[in-house]
């Protein structure tokens, strides 16, 4: 897994569960969830679940509060894989 | 093996909205399996329908959201629920593939795809005997009451 894939894989998670394009998420990605795209935190752990279960990993719950926009969620996931020794470079 | 008193004590929803008798198999933070007698003697067929009593498909949905509630209060140390309360927040995929008539008990299985303090998802299968009636998935969250009114 490397980095390239990680951004697609977690965009087209996010994008799925928001319901916008890859595009248009992609360009919202410093967007915050919460404040500007009407994700709550229900859909956070949507989010986190899709990522787990995409990634085979395990994330924490205490990290859920990472989950803020689209570029803080990847940089979670890279954090964890790479924890894991799952992400290349 | 739990059975309907406590059910009654860990649900919050009460007669004659309790959808759940017993608890047959229980894996904390992970698996559930309840039944669910369907009598129809229940007030809901006197609407649905007058002269053809069939359980709402609705009503199998709570029977999953009440089996959900039980496996998280099992799975989570006791929290102070005073001002808590559950919500449902998504329903995915549900089909209901065979009608529910009195008669029939339903196997209400559960198992968790993740399970945090404040929420859980979950993979809900319904069966009648060994056929299934209807499966779905639950989001559900644990709001304050205060902060939402």
């Amino acid at each position: 897994m490397n980095a390239e894939e990680v951004e697609k894989g977690v965009t087209a998670i996010v994008a799925e569960v928001t319901e916008l394009d890859q595009s248009e998420i992609w360009n919202k990605r410093d967007a915050n969830f919460f404040k500007d795209l009407e994700i709550d935190s229900l859909l956070a752990l949507e989010i986190l679940a899709l990522i787990e279960k995409k990634f085979k990993v395990q994330i924490p719950e205490e990290k859920l509060v990472d989950i803020t926009s689209l570029s803080a969620t990847i940089n979670l996931t890279k954090s964890v894989l790479a924890e894991n020794g799952k992400l290349s470079s | 093996m739990i059975l309907f008193e406590e059910i009654r004590s860990l649900l919050p929803q009460k007669y004659p909205f309790l959808f759940i008798d017993k608890v047959v198999e229980l894996e904390e933070g992970k698996k559930i399996v309840c039944v669910k007698n369907v009598s129809g003697n229940e007030p809901v067929f006197v609407g649905h329908f007058p002269d053809f009593a069939i359980m709402p498909g609705v009503l199998i949905i709570e029977a999953m959201a009440q089996a959900s509630i039980i496996l998280f209060k099992k799975s989570l140390p006791p929290q102070d629920n005073t001002d808590k309360v559950f919500l449902l927040a998504s329903i995915g995929n549900a089909r209901f593939t065979k009608p529910v008539f009195p008669g029939d008990q339903l196997y209400i299985e559960i198992n968790v795809e993740k399970i945090v303090s404040k929420g859980a998802i979950v993979q809900a299968t319904v069966k009648v005997g060994e056929a299934a009636v209807a499966k779905a998935n639950l989001t559900f969250g644990i709001a304050e009451k205060s902060a939402l009114i």
